[in-house]
């Protein structure tokens, strides 16, 4: 017998062996009982590119069950290329259903957005992270950022939206804007925008952070605090568009995204939108 | 469960899958078979086993055939496939002075204990484009194998640069540093111990990392960001590293033993081919041994002189920076072939969201300064 001989040739519809899952779930179980905290992991290769919602689709194939119902969105959409493309490798490789309705998801994984309505206790939020380290912009160093986190010194992140401030005279950070998790850890919130960010704190549903090229998994657990970092006299903007609506459903209630050009706008959620022109579905 | 397709996103990317098979599949020339590729194609074998950090030449042919020569995408076809499969044993420990080689050098001596071995090398031939008809090369082949097997018996005629009369000891010469370890001339690393090896495929290797995990890094980085690393430190804005005088340039041949999972013993159950290097460094900042000199150690998969001698160069001056700067960062972190290519890829990606939040908060601070300078 050679060892040509012993390999199995079947094709095989497992993208992650049983023994990365399991590695997978003690990781997150980790970062649900340290809200904020990055927990590292070994982060396997999947058969989409890393940056590309890899961390993700790990957390969410060591999370999915054959009896879950998934949905999976890119900037809100169930119908973007990459939405599609990691909602066909979960359903085939798991045998779970898929959905586009959030209410009916046990699991949504998202690039970008949290779903506009429908996340409750039973919903498991999984955010594809791109820059899981949100003092990155203030310190390069990983061994500094481990100490800064590990001591909570987060005064450089404080002078840099200070400056921010003081320069700008608003605060520009636009999305992924940085959190303070149970009081504890501050954490990028992926980049969604800031519209989405009061709607984690405390949240019913739990939150999890894959990010598979940097191999961290971080968690917001439900019912937590997630405080965006601003000043007591200088409140947290949510994006404003101005008094528009939505050029389909006429929402002004949601997270609305522009058309180039023409004065054009639409919600970014558009299962959600969808829902709001169609009650009857 | 309701789903609803709006706009086409499943056509889109079938369309293009579509697209992407027939035009690797369908055409007039002959099917490009995996033994061509591992034939004709070595150099590219070797490096995408290097690169995704798995001996497997029949895989990485596949993988080569199916990413139509895409180094990267080769390397992903494969780590992928990797993660799909349990992981059953580790080897023992192999000993790189077991390493058969089918080339040595030794840039730092003229005459060297063990001899000079140049082996298969293009650094001597001139670089013509060669434009041989398909006729000539087929005759001059003919005539190789015949000259060789005249002069090495007919056994494994084929078998490249292996086949020769050479004995055990010629194959396995000695080390040039251990010459000079009897000279006085080195600074004693040696370690006691024998720790476990920091495995990087399981561990998210971060700085301060041990040895072993930046060896292991680099060992499967891409070959290109070690050049850059390495040529950056040289000419760029990093200034961290000096160029080193070579002990060993090897290729040659490891066995890869695991204890037998019954008896217990030692059984080779694998031959790898590996490039070796030694880079001797001169000691000279306060604080060395200024009377003696360091070594630096780099060995990849395959025949990829280019990444090895990049590789040993860069652990010497890693180990000099002694976590002075960032160079362990940069060598842990931004070498791999997957994370720095993926990243920047994914710009592909819608990013309308993170867009339109931008251009919101341009727009306040344009409010902002008419409010300010009202």
């Amino acid at each position: 017998m050679t060892l040509d001989g012993l390999i199995d040739e079947r094709p095989r519809t497992e993208l992650l062996d049983e023994y990365a899952k399991r590695e997978i779930r003690r990781a997150m179980l980790s970062a649900v009982a340290i809200p904020g905290y990055q927990v590292p992991f070994g982060s396997r290769e999947m058969p989409v590119a890393r940056g590309w919602g890899s961390g993700g689709l790990q957390v969410t194939l060591a999370t999915v069950h054959r009896e879950d119902v998934v949905k999976v969105i890119d900037q809100g959409d169930d119908d973007g290329v990459n939405a599609v493309n990691l909602r066909r490798l979960v359903t085939s490789s798991t045998g779970a259903r898929e959905t586009s309705v959030a209410a009916e998801a046990t699991v949504v994984q998202s690039r970008h957005r949290v779903p506009e309505d429908g996340l409750d206790e039973n919903t498991v939020l999984v955010l594809q992270v791109p820059v899981p380290e949100p003092l990155r912009g203030v310190e390069r160093d990983m061994r500094e950022l481990a100490r800064m986190h590990a001591e909570a010194d987060y005064s450089r992140m404080w002078v840099s939206l200070y400056e921010d401030k003081v320069r700008n005279g608003v605060i520009t950070q636009s999305t992924g804007y940085p959190c303070l998790v149970d009081g504890r850890y501050v954490a990028a919130t992926t980049p969604i925008p800031r519209w989405d960010i009061p709607r984690l704190h405390d949240a019913p549903f739990l939150t999890l952070f894959g990010a598979g090229r940097e191999k961290r998994i971080y968690a917001i657990p439900p019912y937590t605090d997630v405080e965006p970092l601003t000043f007591e006299d200088v409140p947290f903007e949510v994006e404003d568009a101005d008094g528009a609506c939505c050029a389909l459903c006429g929402s002004r209630e949601s997270f609305l995204v522009s058309l180039p050009g023409a004065p054009t706008w639409l919600c970014s959620d558009t299962d959600w939108c969808r829902r709001r022109r169609e009650p009857s579905a | 469960m309701g789903y609803v397709s709006a706009r086409g996103g499943l056509d889109a990317i079938q369309a293009a899958e579509r697209l992407v098979r027939r035009l690797r599949l369908v055409s007039d020339s002959t099917w490009l078979e995996e033994d061509q590729i591992l034939d004709k194609l070595r150099m590219l074998v070797d490096r995408v086993m290097s690169e995704a950090g798995l001996w497997d030449p029949r895989l990485a042919a596949a993988a080569i055939r199916q990413s139509e020569g895409d180094v990267t995408e080769a390397v992903h076809l494969l780590r992928a496939y990797r993660s799909t499969l349990p992981r059953f044993a580790y080897s023992e420990p192999s000993d790189a002075d077991d390493i058969r080689v089918r080339r040595r050098i030794v840039p730092a001596f003229q005459r060297v204990p063990g001899d000079q071995l140049l082996g298969r090398s293009v650094d001597y031939t001139a670089r013509f484009l060669e434009r041989q008809s398909d006729e000539d090369a087929r005759e001059e082949a003919e005539k190789l194998r015949a000259e060789h097997a005249t002069a090495v018996g007919d056994t494994a005629a084929n078998d490249g640069d292996t086949a020769t009369n050479d004995g055990d000891a010629a194959r396995t010469p000695r080390r040039l540093i251990e010459l000079l370890r009897e000279m006085d001339l080195l600074v004693d690393r040696r370690s006691v111990g024998d720790p476990e090896p920091f495995d990087i495929t399981r561990v998210p290797a971060r700085p301060p990392a041990p040895r072993s995990a930046l060896l292991s890094s680099m060992s499967r980085a891409d070959t290109g960001a070690l050049v850059n690393q390495w040529y950056r430190n040289i000419l760029g804005p990093d200034g961290y590293l000096h160029e080193v005088t070579l002990g060993e340039v090897r290729h040659g041949d490891l066995q890869v033993v695991v204890a037998h999972p019954v008896s217990g013993e030692a059984v080779s159950v694998a031959e790898v081919r590996v490039t070796e290097v030694e880079a001797i460094e001169d000691l000279d900042e306060i604080g060395e041994d200024r009377t003696r000199f360091d070594v630096g150690y780099g060995l990849c998969f395959g025949h990829n002189e280019r990444k090895a001698i990049a590789m040993a160069n860069l652990d010497i001056a890693c180990h000099r920076d002694a976590g002075r700067t960032q160079l362990e960062q940069s060598l842990l972190l931004t070498t791999d072939a997957l994370d720095s290519a993926g990243f920047l890829e994914h710009l592909k990606l819608p990013h309308y969201v993170t867009f339109r939040s931008m251009i919101e908060r341009k727009i306040a601070v344009r409010k902002a300064r008419r409010k300010h300078d009202a």
